[in-house]
């Protein structure tokens, strides 16, 4: 479903992904690892243009749109993001993060958007907080949310950005919840992330980066109990201890 | 009963009535200027009749000053927001090279330089200039004075209003901007539905100030013939021989207007404040309660 081809990004002369390809298949989960600084994120931010590759292509669902011709807002619709801050609106409550989208950018009623919306906070759990600002909810009802307001826009696949790293451990747990259920679901996903029992449990493949390369690729079984390079398997050595 | 003990029972009565500590406030300062008038009548420093006598004669003046502030400073935000929009986004254009750059330079640099001449010379030059050079194009119409006092004024405020914009939307993150373009919004959307109503509410306290200080401003105005307020204590006080009188009635004429309205956009703007947006929490103890110490 998304391609990634021979994918360079340099940031000044630093040179941070160098030639990365990949592909997501539809429904399946597909987790990133890998040390902090290899990358990880920057192609995250490749997938849904975010950041434009410097050279190389994505593609997704075979049409190139790394192209001038093709808006990046309508590659972005297709292509949700969770971030690893959340990034929600702070001035809009819980459901006007989810409406806004549906009403701007879909361009749909507001009685639809909202009826949208307050399906996709249920379906986070999160009906009750529907009227609460951004900064009233905790980190784990924060990152719902933005699960939730990406998810509203009915992409073809979410890309997570270490979604849990900046939340409390006891708020971790809700957000893998979440997520473990739209995997279940067969939702697409790109997870990049340090919670390697989730990479394990969910992941249909685990991807391993190092310094702006794929190191090794497999199935979770493969990179963690039979990890191939050296690099992986000092990662893997160090993350599982 | 002590008078500790009395007071803390007087405060426990007022803790929640803020509407009624205010009253009470409001009362006492206007009982304050009033013996203080009383006694200046008393030396024979001033004539309260006089002062009777002519509070109407303030009326249009006090109108003209607040048409030339609110005309100018609602002109000066429709230029300021795109002169705001250039100064805090042009560098990051700039730095991206190409066609986009070239058309941005110029633009930055004007701007740029206009907000140093505004912000670095004396309104009343500015004022000055503006009603030589429109007296000059328009020999002998009636309406130029104020009409050039109203250009003068727009153009001042739209310098430091520029500003004030170029705060807000700098104060807006760019993990809010990230999220708005991950769920699709156009470059125009992510401004009309992100940047501006966050840049906007961080700027409500800024923006009166500036709405404050430009209608003190207006009182300049009155040196070039406009009939303001400021021009009206000086007529009172030349052709009758009361200037004290007159300016003090203008000054309370001032006070009248800016108190309030600084009182009213204060409260709207608690009011109006998001959680999490901004500086300050709203405090625990309800809207506009002062923390502990700080209280008057």
């Amino acid at each position: 479903m998304i391609s990634v081809r021979n994918v360079h990004k340099w940031f000044g002369e630093l040179h941070v992904l160098k030639g990365v390809s990949l592909d997501v298949k539809k429904g399946e989960a597909l987790v990133i690892i890998g040390p902090s600084g290899s990358g990880k994120s920057t192609l995250l931010r490749c997938m849904n243009l975010l950041v434009s590759p410097d050279e190389g292509d994505i593609l997704i669902d075979g049409v190139r749109v790394n192209d001038p011709k093709i808006r990046p807002e309508w590659v972005r619709q297709q292509v949700g993001m969770v971030f690893q801050s959340f990034n929600l609106f702070t001035h809009l409550t819980a459901l006007q993060n989810v409406v806004i989208g549906l009403t701007k950018v879909k361009r749909l009623s507001s009685t639809e958007a909202e009826r949208i919306a307050r399906f996709e906070l249920e379906r986070v759990g999160l009906a009750d907080k529907a009227d609460a600002y951004p900064a009233q909810l905790s980190g784990g009802q924060q990152q719902r949310v933005a699960i939730g307001r990406a998810l509203a826009l009915n992409p073809k696949a979410v890309l997570f950005d270490e979604p849990t790293s900046a939340l409390d451990p006891e708020y971790i747990r809700e957000v893998l919840d979440v997520m473990t259920k739209l995997a279940n679901e067969g939702m697409t996903m790109v997870v990049v992330t340090h919670e390697m029992g989730f990479a394990q449990n969910v992941g249909d493949r685990v991807l391993f980066m190092a310094d702006g390369i794929v190191v090794e690729e497999g199935t979770p079984e493969e990179i963690f109990e039979r990890p191939q390079q050296d690099r992986t398997k000092t990662f893997v050595g160090t993350i599982l201890g | 009963m002590g008078v500790r003990a009395s007071a803390r029972k007087v405060w426990k009565v007022l803790e929640n009535r803020p509407l009624v500590r205010s009253t009470i406030a409001i009362a006492s300062l206007l009982a304050l200027a009033g013996l203080l008038l009383a006694s200046l009548a008393e030396v024979k420093l001033i004539s309260l009749g006089f002062m009777a006598d002519n509070a109407s004669f303030l009326l249009v003046p006090a109108i003209t000053s607040l048409t030339a502030t609110m005309v100018s400073f609602a002109v000066g935000i429709v230029g300021a927001i795109p002169m705001g929009l250039i100064r805090s986004f042009g560098p990051r254009l700039m730095k991206g090279g190409g066609r986009t750059a070239l058309l941005t330079a110029p633009l930055y640099g004007c701007v740029t330089a206009y907000i140093e001449a505004i912000r670095g010379t004396p309104a009343l030059v500015q004022i000055f200039l503006v009603a030589q050079v429109s007296g000059i194009l328009f020999p002998g119409n009636p309406n130029i004075p104020f009409l050039g006092g109203v250009l003068a004024l727009t153009l001042n405020t739209l310098g430091y209003q520029a500003e004030v914009f170029r705060a807000g939307f700098q104060s807006v993150s760019q993990t809010q901007i990230d999220g708005a373009k991950a769920i699709g919004m156009r470059p125009r959307q992510v401004f009309a539905h992100i940047t501006l109503p966050q840049g906007t509410r961080l700027i409500t306290l800024p923006l009166l100030n500036e709405w404050l200080s430009l209608f003190k401003a207006s009182a300049l105005l009155g040196i070039v013939a406009v009939s303001e307020l400021n021009w009206a204590a000086g007529y009172l006080g030349n052709n009758r021989s009361h200037p004290i009188e007159a300016y003090i009635m203008v000054s309370a004429v001032y006070l009248a207007i800016i108190i309030p309205l600084g009182k009213a956009v204060g409260y709207w703007e608690r009011r109006h404040r998001t959680p999490g947006l901004g500086t300050a929490e709203p405090t625990p103890a309800g809207r506009g309660a002062r923390p502990r110490g700080l209280t008057l």
